[in-house]
């Protein structure tokens, strides 16, 4: 699991993002978060050079008359 | 027909009844209304009942029957709604504390398309808050219980509709998936679930997890009955731009018990990693039912699929805390503390982590579809694991122990980030007696087949005989 601190996270939070903090939740979103970064960094072994994001609100393009 | 009865037809048997002037609307829902009153302060299934409501809509459409105005095979149907689902003047609480009294002042499309086709509100079913969850583990309403064991969580984040159908206190329900969310219930409750396509059914009116995993679908006791509500409500929605143009076809015509030559594929990859021993002999012996009707099993791989976990993380860490942000910055005390974490560690996923998640799928969702062009449908366990007790955080399986919530999502949550069709069907009972389910994957917008299989394999299913005990 990646190394994340809390207070790392909770400046983020107050000052970028301006959400008030309760220390409580900081454990669970160093563990959330520390848990999926390793996922992360390897969605680089797939090559996304050329490819662009999905497009949120659209159906899948293989969708008959799909727009 | 005792009334105790009556609530163990399937939508099918019941609405056939219906139309032949041989069982009434009221009738029907009366009698799921007296179960209810009997038996759901323990099940915690629903959090709103319309008691009143419900049998003066019974009795309009008793009248129409009576009329000959026969809207079609919901006609007189009581289901029940997860209650993210808005409803015009029936509060809608998503599970929270902080919309405890909302009443929506529109029906959602999905709900409007229903009650067009006649069906009966009975209630506003049990969620995980915000449906934010695959355990249904609620802090405000209390944890819907699993009717196949009352200490068992039935899933999330549909629980109340899972276990509201599986305990025969609907005749189906609709529920919602983001990474499971109607499949998963429908497994730990040995029920029939669908995700349908992103895009075959209108999300509008349906409060948002994350907009772009989002889905609604059927939850029943029977692959027919599901194909009954998935046809009220399928087709595009000028309200959701999300929904495509695509026909929607007769599914219960296609429901003829014919498989044979159809191709299957089996995917190791991912799916069939660690499991419960009872799970994997179930879905094995599922596959060899399936090959006794003339399906042809072939192996497939898709290499890649590991890559839906962290991409499904930051897409719904993301877009969960977007929608969340306003009451977070002010009411954030009034969520559960599970779920208030959850939706806070949103807030540290980056924009480029987030873009790349949505690259990434692009890059799976071809490799799906590459997939099934070498066959009609995937077949894969749809959790790995039955029912955790309603305590239980980590859970063991071969040596690995980890987080129930990664246990419960992880043969699901791939296919809401490719949005291909997706049927979870009961395939067996552990030797606990709880349930197992299979999961049937399709092409895009090829919920026919999904359902061609499922009510195939349905009638040799050794689950089939089966009953769970909070249903006597």
């Amino acid at each position: 699991m990646a190394d994340l601190s809390k207070e790392l996270l909770q400046s983020i939070a107050e000052v970028l993002a301006g959400v008030p903090v309760d220390p409580a939740d900081l454990p669970s979103n160093v563990a959330q978060l520390g848990s999926q970064l390793d996922g992360l960094a390897r969605l680089d072994d797939l090559d996304l050079l050329g490819v662009e994001p999905a497009t949120m609100v659209l159906p899948p393009t293989e969708a008959p008359h799909g727009r | 027909m005792a009334a105790s009865e009556l609530t163990t037809l399937s939508i099918a048997e019941a609405g056939d009844q219906i139309r032949r002037r041989s069982l009434s609307p009221v009738e029907l829902t009366r009698a799921y209304l007296d179960r209810i009153a009997a038996r759901d302060a323990e099940c915690r299934c629903y959090i709103t009942v319309l008691r009143d409501q419900a049998l003066a809509a019974a009795a309009a459409l008793e009248k129409e029957i009576v009329a000959g105005q026969y809207r079609g095979p919901l006609h007189g149907i009581p289901i029940g709604l997860k209650d993210l689902i808005m409803t015009r003047g029936i509060r809608t609480t998503c599970g929270s504390r902080i919309l405890k009294d909302w009443v929506p002042e529109t029906d959602a499309t999905v709900a409007s398309r229903l009650f067009n086709a006649g069906a009966v509100l009975l209630g506003k079913l049990n969620l995980h808050e915000f449906a934010y969850g695959p355990t249904g583990v609620n802090p405000h309403y209390g944890t819907a219980r699993n009717p196949w064991g009352i200490d068992r969580m039935p899933g999330g984040s549909s629980s109340g509709s899972g276990g509201g159908v599986a305990a025969f206190y609907c005749a189906g329900a609709l529920g919602t998936d983001t990474g499971g969310s109607v499949r998963i219930p429908a497994s730990l409750c040995g029920i029939v679930g669908l995700k349908p396509t992103y895009g075959r059914v209108s999300r509008a009116g349906v409060v948002p997890l994350a907009w772009s995993l989002d889905h609604v679908g059927p939850m029943s006791r029977t692959v027919a009955d599901a194909a009954l509500i998935l046809q009220a409500m399928a087709g595009q929605d000028s309200a959701d731009p999300s929904t495509a143009a695509v026909p929607v076809p007769d599914y219960r015509s296609g429901l003829t018990g014919e498989v044979r030559g159809l191709r299957v594929g089996i995917v190791r990859d991912l799916f069939f990693e660690r499991l419960d021993p009872d799970v994997r002999v179930a879905v094995e012996a599922a596959v060899r039912r399936l090959e006794g009707l003339g399906v042809r099993i072939e192996e497939v791989r898709l290499p890649r699929i590991h890559h839906a976990t962290p991409a499904v993380f930051a897409i719904i860490a993301a877009e969960s805390m977007a929608y969340h942000e306003p009451y977070l910055k002010t009411r954030a005390s009034e969520y559960g503390a599970d779920v208030r974490a959850r939706l806070l560690t949103g807030q540290f996923v980056l924009a480029t982590q987030y873009l790349k998640a949505q690259r990434a799928r692009q890059v799976l969702r071809a490799e799906m579809d590459n997939a099934l062009r070498q066959v009609d449908a995937l077949l894969t366990p749809t959790t790995p694991i039955p029912a955790p007790r309603t305590d239980e955080r980590e859970v063991t399986v071969e040596g690995v122990r980890d987080d129930v919530r990664a246990w419960l999502t992880r043969c699901t949550r791939p296919i809401n980030l490719t949005g291909n069709p997706a049927l979870s069907v009961p395939c067996g009972l552990t030797a606990s007696g709880l349930p197992i389910g299979l999961q049937l994957v399709g092409r895009q917008f090829d919920e026919a087949t999904l359902l061609r299989l499922g009510h195939a394999y349905e009638a040799v299913s050794p689950f089939r005989a089966h009953r769970p005990p909070q249903a006597d």
